[in-house]
């Protein structure tokens, strides 16, 4: 099973090609318009001038996504790498603060960060979430922060994401999140 | 043989005269060997001794062959594998290179001594500005 990981505790993490060198650094990250998996990084700092990636890393040039670093095959773009796309969702404009319902309407909450999968799949696993009142009751002060696994048939209506059926599954941890969805291969082959 | 233990030994050309103090060593991680000496030179000039001009590696001093054109200005590749901070292939920290060992006679580096541990030398990838990449295991 993959480490998860959580999209905003990628920022600032360097990306580090497998010679050693830091390129640059993580500056936001950009997910699919299904929010389904990573499709690249935004960039910022350390020699991003002299190398060739520009401010965009493309996912297909990761090598591994790891606890430490975003490790890079090597400085310079992969022959047919593809580009980012251009309306892939960057973490911060568009998946953060969205809400998230069920099909049937109901509330669960609004997304803090995405919960994604380290290694080589990219996949978006879940989300952290101030839940709704209807999914934790309570007082609004002793309201909870939960984790909602993604599942398999999101679907992403302008500004909210739309789960399947009318039970939501929540966690409190990522290790609880990670036991939710389904284990995954990691880095190694 | 350490590398911290060559650091710091003279080195002799043939004619016993010292041309410098070894300060560190280069290694090229891809082919795994040690492929120059780093030098301080006369009036702290630092200089790069290339591997094929040394003649041996001793106890107490480098001996440099006969027929070398000696230590030069030449950059050699410029990271230093002691104190360089380790990260597997697939981006996870793994402390920081304490200490290498080599073969004296071939420079074939045998063994990293981090702070986690040791590791075999198959298992070096590269080594950079930010870190040494090792392969990851298990």
């Amino acid at each position: 099973m993959d480490e998860l990981m959580t999209a905003r505790s990628l920022t600032t993490r360097p990306v580090v090609t497998l010679g050693g060198d830091a390129v640059a650094q993580v500056k936001d990250t950009v997910f699919d318009a299904a929010a389904g998996r990573i499709v690249g990084f935004a960039l910022s700092g350390r020699g991003l001038l002299s190398g060739s990636l520009g401010h965009r890393l493309p996912w297909s040039a990761v090598h591994c996504l790891g606890h430490d670093a975003v490790m890079i095959r090597s400085r310079r773009d992969p022959a047919g790498a593809s580009p980012v796309p251009p309306d892939g969702e960057v973490l911060r404009d568009r998946v953060l603060g969205a809400r998230l319902l069920t099909d049937s309407g109901t509330e669960v909450g609004t997304v803090l960060d995405v919960v994604v999968a380290g290694g080589r799949s990219g996949r978006v696993v879940g989300f952290r979430v101030d839940a709704s009142k209807a999914l934790v009751p309570g007082p609004r002060r002793r309201r909870r922060r939960v984790y909602v696994p993604r599942g398999e048939d999101l679907t992403v209506t302008g500004r909210a994401l739309v789960l399947p059926g009318e039970s939501v599954r929540v966690t409190e941890d990522l290790s609880g999140l990670g036991a939710l969805a389904a284990g995954r291969p990691g880095c190694t082959p | 043989m350490l590398f911290s233990r060559v650091r710091g030994l003279p080195v002799v050309a043939p004619d016993a005269t010292e041309t410098g103090v070894v300060t560190s060593l280069a290694v090229d991680v891809d082919a795994g060997t040690v492929t120059h000496l780093r030098l301080r030179g006369r009036h702290r000039r630092e200089t790069v001794l290339p591997w094929a001009a040394v003649h041996a590696v001793e106890p107490d001093a480098v001996l440099v062959h006969a027929h070398s054109p000696g230590p030069s200005d030449a950059p050699a590749p410029p990271h230093d594998l002691l104190g360089s901070r380790v990260l597997t292939d697939t981006g996870e920290a793994r402390g920081t290179v304490l200490d290498a060992v080599f073969d004296p006679d071939t420079g074939r580096v045998l063994a990293v001594f981090t702070t986690l541990g040791t590791l075999s030398a198959e298992l070096l990838l590269g080594l950079g500005d930010y870190a040494l990449v090792v392969r990851a295991t298990g």
